[in-house]
């Protein structure tokens, strides 16, 4: 009597050397392309930073962050910007009043450290990390903040690849 | 009747050898899936530049005649002046479009005053308030950054802190408009 449906015993064997050849070169680009940079920075969330052909690679020393809508040091919201500038009433001698008050604090937090070192106080850096699509006016209040702080360098982060 | 069972020789089979390899294939995926998680896919970099700031120190250093650049950065324009601090001045100005082009041609007339004047290392940038932070990083770019043709701005006897400007052509930028 004829069956029905032949009901064959033949394993199926699946071909997983190609899968295996894309995950040995995705691993092998992955790792060569991993960080080895000690300094871990996590740009804000809503920054857009311009492109350029820069060598030189982050420290670690105090951010500012300039998002389309705040102003962050470290990791506290500072000031808020609306219509692409400060508020006049966060302002004052074309400087960013909170701003400065925060510098300020961090100088102060610089200065005795350096006290504790045996050091002589010095003029500090700052990384500023600033949305490309900002006007050179927010630049300067946000500079002028930081000068009045004593925070003389500045160290403008940018990325690197989009050139 | 007794059957009698042959003796039978050793038969050599050859068999299939399995490599078991779904482990590997496993730690692959967990690897590549916190790889993905982890990976930075822009590498980001520092332009250093520092503003103007009043000093008590007394300037030791003998008053010497040297070449002062000043690089304008405003919307439609970039210009381009350079004159000494002593007699006889030689005021100089060039002007250059605000565009990816006039930017390469800022960075050539740099690159030809570098070569010319190699004891000058600073740079005083200015720009106009409504020029786009983007547009201000590009003429850092211009003014800071050794591009592959360009010649190296250091001496046969570099020292360690020379070493350090090598990768460009002005190596300090100062922020002249951030001023009370």
């Amino acid at each position: 009597m004829a069956s029905a449906g032949s009901s064959s015993d033949e394993s199926i064997s699946l071909n997983i050397m190609p899968m295996m050849d894309v995950f040995s070169i995705l691993i092998t680009f992955l790792l060569m392309s991993y960080s080895s940079d000690p300094v871990i920075v996590d740009p804000k969330q809503g920054i857009e930073l311009p492109g350029s052909m820069t060598l030189v690679g982050l420290d670690e020393i105090p951010t500012i962050a300039v998002t389309k809508t705040d102003i962050f040091v470290n990791a506290n919201q500072i000031a808020s910007i609306v219509g692409g500038d400060v508020p006049e009433s966060q302002r004052s001698q074309g400087a960013i009043k909170s701003l400065y008050d925060e510098l300020i604090k961090l100088k102060e937090t610089n200065d005795r450290l350096a006290e504790a070192q045996g050091q002589k106080p010095k003029l500090g850096s700052l990384v500023m990390e600033m949305d490309k699509s900002h006007v050179f006016k927010l630049v300067k209040r946000v500079m002028l903040s930081a000068q009045q702080a004593e925070f003389v360098t500045f160290k403008l982060m940018v990325d690197k690849n989009s050139e | 009747m007794s059957r009698k069972k042959r003796k039978s020789r050793p038969t050599q089979e050859y068999q299939d050898a399995e490599l078991n390899i779904m482990p590997f294939i496993d730690v692959f995926s967990v690897l590549n899936t916190f790889l993905l998680m982890s990976a930075a896919f822009i590498t980001l970099g520092v332009i250093k530049v520092q503003v103007p700031f009043f000093t008590n120190s007394e300037d030791q250093s003998k008053p010497k005649r040297t070449l002062e650049v000043k690089v304008d950065a405003q919307k439609d324009k970039i210009e381009l002046t350079t004159s000494y601090s002593m007699a006889p001045i030689q005021p100089n100005k060039q002007t250059f479009a605000a565009d990816d082009n006039g930017i390469n041609q800022l960075h050539e007339a740099l690159v030809r005053i570098r070569v010319d004047n190699k004891e000058t290392d600073l740079v005083t940038l200015y720009s106009d308030d409504d020029v786009t932070y983007e547009q201000v990083v590009k003429v850092l770019d211009a003014i800071k950054v050794r591009r592959e043709n360009d010649p190296l701005f250091i001496s046969d006897q570099a020292d360690e802190k020379e070493l350090a400007n090598k990768p460009f052509v002005f190596p300090k930028v100062v922020m002249g408009s951030v001023i009370l």
